[in-house]
């Protein structure tokens, strides 16, 4: 069986082993391009077992006129679909319009958690305030005599005055 | 002493270098024979010498040969069986 164009075969090595597919062209002595059932490409001659059977086929012939030709030898093909492109869709800049119509529906989703919500911090807020409200007070009336006693002082400088002026309002604290 | 169940050779001990800095001993399944072709019995390429769970976390296309027979024939076993076919 000589090795021409158009002799039908069966590759016997690779992953398209026993696949069925024409010769469409010779390359040199040693290698042949394939198409058909396996993929199209060159093959060593020695990866492939020749049949009895040749078709008529141009040279170079188009992976669809292959297929018409094995078609009416009852050979199915090898169909591959070709990738369709797809664009990602780009990422746009929202118009202003839409930020207003996102931010509305920000704020009408924020208005049903709401109520619940205050209801919660209202009894939390009750209990903690009484308690801060008096920790707080008695922190501010330290933080304010201080404060006040500084200023005080920084305006009267003499260090005796000092002295005398919390002495003074201790006992006042006393007698009341 | 090793536990009695270590103490039969059915596993293999492997000399581990632990991060404490010590060498630890370690008791390890040995590994299973070679894949061999299914009629003429060499020695398959490309199917790893591996244990079974080893093999389940390995991907299909790293477990044996794709192409027909991959993994039961060899390559000159699988043409010569598809080469018979086609005389027959």
């Amino acid at each position: 069986m000589t090795i021409e164009i158009g002799r039908l075969c069966i590759k016997i090595a690779g992953r398209d082993a026993g696949k069925k597919a024409v010769i469409i062209d010779v390359l040199d002595d040693k290698f042949v391009v394939l198409d058909g059932q396996t993929r199209r490409r060159k093959v060593n001659v020695f990866h492939i077992e020749p049949l009895n059977q040749v078709i008529k086929i141009e040279k170079n012939a188009s992976h669809g006129d292959v297929a018409n030709a094995l078609k009416e030898l009852g050979i199915e093909t090898r169909q591959t679909k070709p990738k369709q492109k797809t664009e990602r869709p780009k990422p746009k800049r929202k118009t202003p319009e839409q930020l207003r119509v996102q931010k509305e529906e920000k704020r009408k989703l924020r208005d049903i958690f709401r109520p619940k919500k205050k209801e919660e911090k209202i009894g939390e807020k009750k209990e903690s305030t009484l308690e801060a409200k008096a920790g707080l007070m008695e922190e501010k009336k330290e933080e304010i005599n201080p404060s006040e006693a500084e200023i005080k002082e920084k305006k009267a400088k003499p260090a005796e005055k000092k002295e005398e002026k919390p002495k003074a309002k201790k006992a006042v604290g006393e007698k009341e | 002493m090793p536990a009695p169940r270590l103490r039969s050779r059915s596993l293999r001990k492997v000399f581990r270098k632990v991060p404490g800095n010590r060498v630890s001993l370690q008791y390890k399944r040995r590994k299973h024979k070679a894949a061999r072709c299914g009629s003429c019995g060499n020695v398959l390429h490309g199917a790893p010498r591996a244990l079974p769970f080893q093999m389940k976390s390995l991907p299909k296309t790293k477990r044996r040969p794709e192409r027909p027979y991959g993994g039961v024939l060899c390559s000159r076993c699988m043409r010569q069986e598809i080469v018979n076919k086609i005389r027959q």
